[in-house]
């Protein structure tokens, strides 16, 4: 009886302490929007206000802003290199999977390694190669260099996918008298639809999330929302208002995406052992 | 290839025709090739360029000259670069540390079976979803000095309010909390992966034993914890020693040079003095160090024994 009370105590520390550690992860983020609400007045007062009236006039102010523009090549550009990477790196992952080519284990290792490249190696051939074809300040330019990142990243945890589906399954088709592409288009490829809508997010985020490319490639055009932000900053003077709006907003797609996964997440992160 | 075999195997001789066979082909193609000539063609050009160019002295408008290893001799000579590399170093080790051991501590914390257990999860998993130029931009709201929520606090428990980001030392403490802050829940997600594996009756038969905490920690959730915390080593220390966006915006990489990281100083090199030449042979320092440390994971990760293969039916 005393036994069970101490540990169900312990246990109610324990539980106690990692809300409260979880509570301060969470902190910085909810200052930053409770933040994006105030006047320029309550944003400064010091002791910090708590409470006050909450007022749009930030995000009007970013509404009217290139910002608006810039969050769209944002999506615009990690929506075509996600697409682009999905369509390659589920054929790729598949042929991995399924059909042995010489020296995949080499390969294989070589397309993560491109996950590993310090971005700022290629920044500077980039630039220089971008600006010969032209295509610098360019959607086109950022969608390719993410496709690098993205086509490795989707190699390596589509495979996973795959090769968790039983192979009987496709013996059964091939005797249903289906050609190979008709057995990965048909069979392979709808029951691999989880592990490409986490990948898909995935590859989302981290195209919207990126800085040094965006930064060294674009200039005005196609500008994208990270860059924006920065550059609120060093212009603006410090209108924190704003940039709490903007950066409010901005985190509201990657908010959604990390909900629709939240369940994938672990699983994912298991690479399959856990059932 | 696998295809064929079980067709074989499996169909009477006659249904194995020509046309399965041609069609097999290009579709075996079309897996590899376009993927493979797009990777090829978008690094093997940047790769090569870039470490062609850091053989040259090199500067935007300027006539390239041919000097050899000119520009890494003159890396390994100055103070900023050893200085850029001491940052990047000390940056990685302490920031990694204190993910690890907190990431396993909040791990733990989170894997006990509550209800409601489901949101805080949820919650600790945003930060390593932003994007690190929001991080930093974030904090650096946060640890302004005369206006920031930290320093409030500080002077509201009674000390002096600190100078994060202007003071070379704090400057450098509070690159690592952003870096702590942004991806200790990225150690979180692979702890509570590899806690996930462990299977239930293991577990019970250690409560049955009476087992102490470290005897179940040892003999139980380790073997399960170790995969999973050699890969965020592994990738965490890649990340940190490529890291740029943080020091970017929070600090501009002062006071000084007190927090420019190899990244940083590489981007500074091209875009603020324009010498590409030494700009790329930073990036290549950084691409060889990066190379190092993932090459020791990688082999500490290959376990010893011949590797699970997946049955391809080759």
């Amino acid at each position: 009886m005393t036994a069970e009370l101490t540990t169900t105590i312990k246990r109610g520390i324990a539980l106690a302490v990692t809300i409260l550690i979880t509570l301060i992860f969470a902190f910085p983020l909810f200052w930053v929007v409770i933040s994006s609400f105030k006047t320029r007045l309550d944003l400064f007062a010091i002791p910090p206000k708590w409470l006050f009236t909450p007022t749009l006039e930030n995000y009007r102010g970013i509404l009217a802003s290139d910002f608006v523009r810039q969050f769209l090549n944002s999506l615009i550009i990690a929506a075509a290199s996600t697409t682009i990477s999905i369509i390659l790196g589920s054929l790729t992952a598949y042929g991995f999977s399924r059909h042995n080519i010489r020296g995949s284990d080499f390969l294989l290792f070589w397309i993560l390694s491109l996950r590993m490249l310090p971005v700022i190696a290629v920044v500077v051939p980039f630039y220089l190669l971008f600006r010969t074809l032209g295509l610098l300040d360019t959607h086109i330019a950022l969608v390719l260099v993410y496709c690098i990142f993205n086509i490795s990243f989707s190699v390596w945890v589509l495979k996973g996918f795959f090769d968790e589906i039983p192979l009987e399954l496709e013996e059964a088709a091939m005797l249903d008298g289906y050609s190979p592409p008709q057995v990965f288009f048909r069979v392979s490829l709808p029951l691999a639809r989880a592990g490409l809508a986490t990948t898909a997010i995935f590859c989302l985020i981290q195209s919207l999330n990126e800085f040094l490319v965006a930064l060294a490639l674009t200039a005005r055009a196609a500008e994208t929302a990270p860059v924006g932000l920065a550059k609120l900053q060093t212009f603006l003077g410090t209108d924190w208002g704003r940039i709490s709006a903007a950066a409010t907003l901005f985190m509201l797609p990657v908010v959604i995406f990390t909900i629709l996964v939240r369940n994938e997440l672990i699983r994912g992160m298991s690479f399959g052992r856990m059932k | 290839m696998a295809e064929q075999a079980i067709a074989a195997e499996t169909m009477p001789e006659t249904a194995v025709s020509v046309a399965t066979d041609v069609e097999g082909k290009w579709f075996r193609r079309l897996l590899f090739i376009p993927t493979l000539g797009f990777l090829v063609m978008m690094t093997i050009f940047p790769l090569l360029y870039s470490l062609g160019v850091s053989l040259f002295n090199y500067t935007t408008g300027g006539e390239a000259r041919f000097i050899g290893l000119g520009n890494y001799a003159n890396l390994v000579t100055s103070p900023e670069f050893w200085m850029a590399t001491r940052v990047t170093l000390e940056v990685t080790v302490i920031a990694v540390a204190i993910e690890v051991v907190l990431g396993i501590l909040l791990g733990f914390a989170l894997h006990q079976r509550v209800p409601g257990i489901g949101i805080f999860r949820l919650i600790i998993f945003l930060p390593m979803m932003l994007a690190p130029l929001v991080v930093g931009l974030f904090w650096r709201f946060l640890l302004d000095q005369t206006f920031g929520l930290i320093d409030y606090l500080i002077t509201l428990i009674g000390f002096e309010p600190i100078p994060w980001l202007t003071h070379p030392r704090y400057a450098l403490a509070s690159v690592i909390i952003v870096d702590v802050w942004q991806w200790t829940p990225f150690v979180v997600l692979l702890v509570l992966a590899g806690l996930g594996t462990v299977p239930g009756d293991l577990l019970e038969a250690a409560a049955l034993d009476r087992a102490s905490a470290w005897m179940k920690f040892r003999h139980i959730y380790w073997p399960h914890l170790r995969f999973p915390l050699l890969l965020a080593l592994l990738f965490r220390s890649i990340d940190t020693l490529k890291m740029f966006d943080v020091p970017f915006i929070l600090t501009g990489g002062g006071p000084g040079n007190f927090t420019t990281t190899l990244s940083f100083l590489g981007y500074r090199y091209h875009f603020q003095f324009f010498q590409i030449g030494m700009a790329a042979a930073i990036s290549w320092v950084v691409v060889i160090i990066i190379n190092i440390v993932a090459n020791i994971f990688v082999r500490v990760l290959t376990p010893k024994k011949p590797r699970e293969q997946v049955d391809t039916g080759l």
